[in-house]
């Protein structure tokens, strides 16, 4: 038995997402048992099986450790800087 | 993956609405028990699943046939989910919680330790006990600190909802019939109020780790009194009676109040002596012994190069 992970893409705008997961002996079977479980009514209008050991897994470390703020901007100077009536805006 | 320097970080962590995933170094006793509650809940569809097969074919009429194998794929499907998520967490593997289950090693609900006779029966499972697992599961999706666990929850309680919702309309299709239906639905409701109300288990004890770790939200008792406050008055309307001659009203609140709870019956059920717990242990082997060449041929396919 193989373990595989089972994403869904529903209609509309939502972009796939990962519904859960399933064994099953080959790939032929995989995506059979993967509509008996993840789309008896409909759920999706796609879906990708994909087995375990073929994803390829980001390390969750380098994922949310490092710092990013220079990547983002919450606006607490810039709203700072308005109410001082120095915004260029202004 | 996320670890935690104490029990204390941990739980304050969960505290905080934290959910766990599996690759988190979560603490030992902390997977044990979400590992068995999950467990529990995977065997119970799946005999449930198995009982309600033998009424794709004893259902009366073609509609109700369908929705008994709707019904059957819905909770077969909840086992299948529910035991990869079990899985995940590294314990047992499927294989060893199957084992397991029909060597008698583990347990399932007790509403799976009796004997649906009737198409009265039938109805009052998927009214009643459907309702009170319903209540149940939807009490765990509340909080549910452990992810893979909310996520399928949510799937589960919606096509729950679906078995409800059925039972309810074949209920009172049968208070509108004949003497001879109404009859049956009664006792229906008469064998299976008592096995739905301790399905909640008694009064939750203040040492309760699955209530402190966020996989319950609520008592046992709430859940229990929530459930008794809202059957009997729509059982009564629909002209049935409920089978506990104690059951009294408070002047004052309204509330429903039951008769004493026989907590034996419930232990005994789960111990494996219900009243039909050793048939249905052999009708889930007689299922697994008799799909073994599924098994193995899918085995062999699998190990032909494609």
């Amino acid at each position: 038995m193989k373990t595989y992970e089972v994403f869904l893409k529903r209609p509309g705008k939502d972009p796939f997402t990962h519904v859960g997961a399933l064994e099953a002996p080959d790939d032929e079977l995989a995506l059979s048992f993967a509509r008996d479980c993840y789309a008896r009514r409909s759920e999706g209008e796609q879906m990708w099986v994909v087995a375990r050991s073929e994803l390829l897994v980001a390390d969750s470390v380098e994922l949310e450790m490092a710092d990013r703020s220079h990547r983002h901007n919450d606006g607490a100077l810039l709203r700072d800087l308005r109410k001082a009536g120095d915004s260029p805006a202004s | 993956m996320r670890s935690w320097d104490s029990m204390d970080d941990f739980e304050a962590f969960l505290d905080d609405g934290g959910l766990v995933e599996p690759g988190d170094a979560m603490p030992d006793t902390y997977r044990e028990a979400v590992f068995r509650f999950i467990e529990l809940h995977a065997n119970s569809e799946y005999m449930g699943g198995l009982t309600e097969r033998d009424w794709i074919a004893k259902a009366p009429g073609l509609a109700n046939k369908l929705t008994a194998l709707a019904k059957t794929q819905d909770e077969i499907g909840h086992a299948h989910l529910l035991y990869m998520v079990a899985a995940d967490m590294g314990i047992k593997t499927r294989d060893e919680m199957t084992v397991d289950l029909l060597a008698g090693r583990t347990t399932f609900h007790n509403v799976f330790h009796y004997r649906a006779y009737t198409w009265g029966d039938q109805i009052a499972i998927a009214y009643l006990v459907d309702a009170a697992a319903l209540a149940s599961q939807q009490a765990v999706f509340k909080n549910c600190s452990y992810g893979p666990y909310k996520r399928i929850l949510r799937r589960i309680i919606a096509e729950e909802g679906f078995h409800m919702r059925n039972g309810e309309e074949l209920l009172l299709k049968m208070a509108k019939g004949t003497s001879q239906q109404h009859d049956l639905m009664q006792e229906g409701i008469d064998r299976w109020w008592w096995p739905s109300v301790q399905l909640f288990g008694p009064d939750t004890r203040p040492d309760d780790v699955l209530l402190r770790w966020h996989i319950k939200s609520e008592r046992n008792e709430v859940l229990r009194d929530r459930f008794v406050q809202k059957m009997v008055p729509q059982l009564t309307a629909a002209g049935f009676t409920i089978p506990d001659p104690d059951l009294r009203q408070d002047p004052d609140t309204g509330r429903w109040i039951s008769g004493k709870i026989d907590w034996d019956a419930l232990k005994a059920a789960i111990a494996g002596r219900g009243p039909d717990s050793e048939r249905r242990l052999r009708d889930a082997r007689n299922a697994w012994d008799g799909a073994a060449w599924v098994r193995t041929a899918l085995d062999e396919a699998a190990a032909v190069p494609a």
